[in-house]
């Protein structure tokens, strides 16, 4: 509830160094931020459960305690809002058995009235009470059954169970897509405020005071916002289950790759959660610059789709045949690319183009409505690699022409661009043109108005590079979910039309460099997982 | 018993009530020239030589309190009157604004005047109706009086008085939690930094005072602040308006300088003990450790000796105790209290203050352990400053001292359980239950 204004500082690259006393010895670190961050900035992990980089700190769970040297002489603060000042003296466990012992002090509270039923808890693998307890608790239970366990929850949820135990609600719908498990809360007020101060939303409050203490939603209402799931990303415990992943799959069985969503232009950060050949979640990947910790419900549940309804592997010398035999008639050639083309693609489409000369023509672009940004993790911008369009010098906001010009053209390419499905009375025209071929990750609208339509890698199974709105430069990664392995990506197919195949992604971006001057001293390895700002773009 | 200067109860049973009556008896007389002609760094400075200390709990120097609040800060300075008094056996506050309520009105005014402040909020225990009563009929005298509202007494001082009902939680006596309860939030103590003097009520600077401290006011400059600084000991000025309660023959509200004999007060001021023989003494509300029969006798009613006794002074309710009371028992209605009046943001509280009561209640139930009185010692431990406010301490305190001067009390309680000897045996769930 405290102080809702108090976002934590979090230090930069450009923080300034100051000194400090780490168990009496001097330590460099970053001078205008927490403890809590300072600490971690020089390797020092301290367990917390309430405080989050991107949150307001409530400063609630007191699990960060920390020894300060001041004028009363040493005291236990909060790593997560005690600011660094230079000269600080602070002990941790390493050299104080205080701080030790009032962590572990504080864990043994926070498991007072914790069901701890781990085997059956979808958190397990990956709960911060888990690893707080390896790293801070690892005590003998000192309690007796007797004592019983007054576990939080909504009285109207309350029931005696087979032992005669008084238990909390298990499964509570908050809304349509979060079912909370009252018992595993531990108060620690990140899902409220979570939906305050980000999400802008009173929705979900803390009700109740003492060991009575629960969350809840106002009487009759939902949980129900754009961004609700993310309150299952914040929750440090398995209270806040999100009704799509529950009990899907343990979490140590999972792999995750690393990559950006293409369902809009800020290109939030995400990680692909994946298990036997599908994926089974997304979360938010932190990146301080473009999504923080964020990810809209749009986003993380488009995946999915992606296995769905897709666009069968066709040979390339059909294609081949085609395309030549259009050039060789000296027909006009319209190649048109959608959103979703990465950086590699466009500079395959840019060396086609080149090899058919001035017979063929470039296009792209979205017929969808362009929003404005949300300031959380959205840009409105349905065209994803918007800014990588213009980089590249491939048209990003033509397709109009495209359409009107439709009967000057013999033959239409388009990549990974619905445009029957974006706007159909639009797109009819097209049908003026005799050759369409279209190259889709998905059998859409499109492709079932090729001529000759191809399977082509959706961008969760590539990799490759795109520039979002705030031009900077992400990386893609493949994540080895796609259904046939001989589908490939559609940058392979271009380049190899255009007679010089890109053996990998690395070698297509070292092509785009060709084309983009930004990108020419560049190296596809260096690219770092948080993206690199390209100049001429504001941080 | 000598008769002492009254300070803040001298118009008890007076009908006082009545701004006519108030006036009678000296009432207003404040809120004139001197006042007005008067800087407000001469006012803080006439505060702090008085030697005023808080009245609500902590004891801090008024006069330095107020002179933390930030002048010019471009924001509205407000006064918080803290009337929320829920601390067992306190109820001084209860019966001075029933009273006297136009004295509250006149030591804000004083206050507001030295403050620069433009309002003041009193916030009212929700259950206080008579008070609140109180209050809002004196206060519209006042108004119509002249004493309140716009061009006080024909000068520029403007200053208005709400009265806020709060819904009945202890914890919004606590002064960061009262701000955020008066604001509309939940009542739940903030971080500090910053401390309410900087930013308090809609991040405002916020004075929060006990309603006794802004009531000495009136007395303190109708004479001379040394006189007041007088009646009680060096660190702490004035009198006191001490509740007695418990076994008692006239349990109620005295007003004794600072320093009297604890002895004094509770066989000359409360009438003896009654009952049987005196067993133990809250000096100052149900948070603060207790004091047993031979140290009641040497102990005087100021912070410092209560300090150097390991208890505090508290609000200055005095609880007294006879032989014929088990502590358990005691120990256990103030579990039931903090556990349940507890916020429940932090950790050690929220899960600790509850698990203590369940513990004590199973031990009054006659179900305890050997082992469980360390077992709460040692969990009381775990409060120790590390919470947002003192309610942890507030049981954790009397916890610790009960079992350490009581102990024959929770052994005679354990030993009433055939099982107390039956060591602890771990449960464990093994694989096979759930697959
Ligand atoms: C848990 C808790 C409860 C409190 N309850 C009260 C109360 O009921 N009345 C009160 O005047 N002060 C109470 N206080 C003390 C206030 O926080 C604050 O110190 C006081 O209002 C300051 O006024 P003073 O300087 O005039 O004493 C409480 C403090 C705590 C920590
Ligand atoms: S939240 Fe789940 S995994 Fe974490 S400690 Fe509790 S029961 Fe175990
Ligand atoms: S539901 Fe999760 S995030 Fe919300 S308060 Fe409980 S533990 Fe914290
Ligand atoms: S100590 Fe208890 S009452 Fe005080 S803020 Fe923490 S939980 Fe709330
Ligand atoms: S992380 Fe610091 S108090 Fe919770």
């Amino acid at each position: 509830m405290s102080n809702y204004y108090n976002m934590p500082k979090l230090p930069t690259e450009n923080s300034p160094k100051v000194e400090i006393f780490v168990d009496d010895k001097p330590v460099m670190v970053p001078g205008d931020t927490n403890l809590l961050e300072a600490l971690k900035a020089v390797g020092i992990e301290t367990p917390h459960v309430c405080y989050h980089p991107f949150l307001p700190v409530s400063g609630n769970c007191r699990q960060c305690l920390v020894e300060q040297e001041g004028p009363r002489g040493r005291m236990l603060v909060i790593a997560c809002y005690t600011p660094v000042a230079p000269g600080m003296k602070i002990y941790t466990p390493a050299s104080s058995a205080r701080v030790k012992n009032a962590r572990r002090a504080t864990q043994e509270f926070m498991l007072v009235n914790h069901p701890l039923d781990c085997p059956i808890c979808d958190k397990a693998g990956e709960c911060t009470l888990q690893e707080n307890y390896m790293e801070a608790g690892q005590n003998e239970s000192r309690m007796r059954p007797e004592y019983g366990k007054n576990y939080h929850g909504n009285p109207a949820h309350q029931f005696i169970d087979a032992k005669g135990q008084l238990r909390g609600g298990k499964h509570v719908d908050l809304g349509p897509r979060v079912l909370l498990d009252e018992e595993r809360c531990v108060q620690c007020d990140r899902c409220v405020r979570f939906m305050r101060s980000i999400a802008g939303s009173e929705q979900l409050q803390l009700a109740g005071r003492a060991d009575h203490t629960y969350i809840t939603t106002f009487p009759g209402e939902k949980l129900d916002h754009e961004y609700d799931l993310c309150v299952t990303d914040v929750c440090p415990v398995g209270a806040m289950t999100a009704k799509y992943f529950r009990f899907q799959k343990r979490v140590w069985l999972l792999s995750h790759t690393p990559t950006v969503s293409m369902d809009d232009s800020l290109g939030a950060n995400i990680w692909l959660d994946h298990a036997d050949g599908r994926i089974y979640r997304v979360m938010p990947r932190c990146n301080p610059e473009v999504n923080r910790s964020w990810l809209s419900n749009t986003s993380r549940l488009a995946f999915q789709n992606f296995g769905k309804n897709r666009l069968p592997f066709m040979g390339f010398h059909v294609i081949q045949n085609l395309v030549s035999g259009v050039k060789a008639e000296g027909g006009k050639i319209a190649l048109a690319a959608g959103g979703t083309c990465t950086i590699e693609d466009l500079a395959a489409l840019r060396m086609l183009k080149d090899s058919l000369g001035d017979s063929a023509e470039l296009f792209g672009g979205t017929f969808k409505k362009v929003g404005s940004p949300d300031g959380i993790a959205m840009s409105g911008d349905p065209m994803a690699n918007r800014a990588g369009f213009k980089l590249m010098g491939v048209p990003e906001n033509n397709l109009a022409d495209l359409t009107k010009r439709a009967g000057e053209f013999k033959l239409l390419l388009t990549v990974n661009l619905d445009i029957f499905g974006e706007d159909a009375s639009q797109a009819s025209a097209l049908e003026k043109i005799q050759n369409r071929v279209v190259l889709s990750a998905f059998n859409d609208e499109t492709a079932a108005h090729g001529t000759l339509s191809c399977g082509v890698r959706h961008w969760s199974e590539v990799q490759g590079t795109m520039v979002n709105s705030l031009n900077i430069l992400q990386k893609l990664n493949a994540c080895p979910v796609c259904p046939d392995e001989k589908i490939r990506p559609a940058y392979e197919i271009l380049s190899e039309l255009a007679g010089c195949m890109f053996e990998s992604a690395a070698d297509a971006f070292k092509h785009a460099g060709k084309y983009a001057a930004a990108l020419s001293g560049l190296s596809y390895d260096t690219i770092k997982s948080t993206g690199k700002l390209l100049e001429g773009g504001e941080a | 018993m000598a008769e002492c200067v009254k300070v803040c109860t001298a118009n008890f049973g007076k009908g006082a009530q009545d701004i006519e009556v108030y006036k009678k008896l000296g009432g207003y007389a404040n809120i004139s020239e001197k006042l007005f002609n008067m800087s407000q760094f001469e006012l803080i400075d006439y505060v702090q030589r008085s030697n005023l200390r808080g009245r609500g709990g902590a004891g801090f120097p008024t006069g330095m309190k107020w002179s933390f609040v930030p002048r010019n800060s471009g924001k509205p300075v407000y006064i918080v009157v803290n009337a929320d008094e829920g601390e067992g056996g306190t109820f001084k506050d209860h019966f001075l604004m029933l009273e006297d309520p136009h004295r509250l009105i006149e030591g804000l005014i004083i206050a507001g005047w030295a403050l620069g402040s433009r309002a003041a909020y009193i916030y009212c225990r929700g259950e206080f109706l008579p008070c609140i009563e109180s209050i809002n009929k004196a206060l519209n005298q006042a108004y119509a009086a002249g004493y309140l509202g716009e061009n006080i007494m024909g000068t520029k001082f403007c200053f208005d008085i709400f009265v806020h009902r709060g819904a009945g939680a202890y914890i919004c006596g606590e002064e960061t939690a009262l701000i955020n309860s008066l604001e509309g939030q939940k009542g739940q103590p903030r971080l500090k930094p910053p401390f309410p003097a900087v930013s308090g009520a809609w991040k405002s600077p916020t004075c929060v005072n006990n309603v006794e401290t802004i009531m000495a006011l009136p007395w303190i400059l109708s004479h001379e602040p040394e006189e007041y600084a007088r009646m009680g000991t060096p660190r702490a000025g004035g009198t006191k308006v001490f509740c007695i309660s418990g076994d008692v023959k006239n349990p109620g509200v005295y007003e004794a300088p600072l320093g009297t004999p604890m002895m004094t007060m509770i066989n000359d001021y409360a009438g003896g003990v009654v009952g049987g023989k005196l067993k133990a003494v809250l000096p100052g509300g149900s948070s603060c450790a207790p004091l047993t029969a031979e140290e009641a006798a040497v102990a005087t009613m100021d912070y410092e000796c209560l300090a150097s006794m390991k208890t505090m002074f508290g609000s200055g309710a005095m609880i007294v105790i006879n032989d014929t009371h088990n502590m358990v028992d005691l120990l256990n209605c103030l579990g039931n209290f903090y556990s349940h009046e507890s916020c429940g943001q932090c950790t050690p509280c929220r899960e600790g203050t509850g698990l203590l009561h369940r513990m004590l209640n199973l031990i009054v139930a006659g179900k305890g352990h050997d082992g469980d009185v360390e077992l709460m010692q040692s969990l009381c431990g775990g409060f120790g400053g590390v919470t947002i406010c003192p309610l942890s301490i507030s049981l954790g305190g009397p916890v610790s001292s009960y079992t350490a001067k009581f102990r024959a009390d929770f052994d005679e309680y354990i030993a009433k359980n055939p099982d107390h000897a039956k060591p602890r045996v771990q449960e464990t769930y093994r694989p096979g239950i759930f697959w």
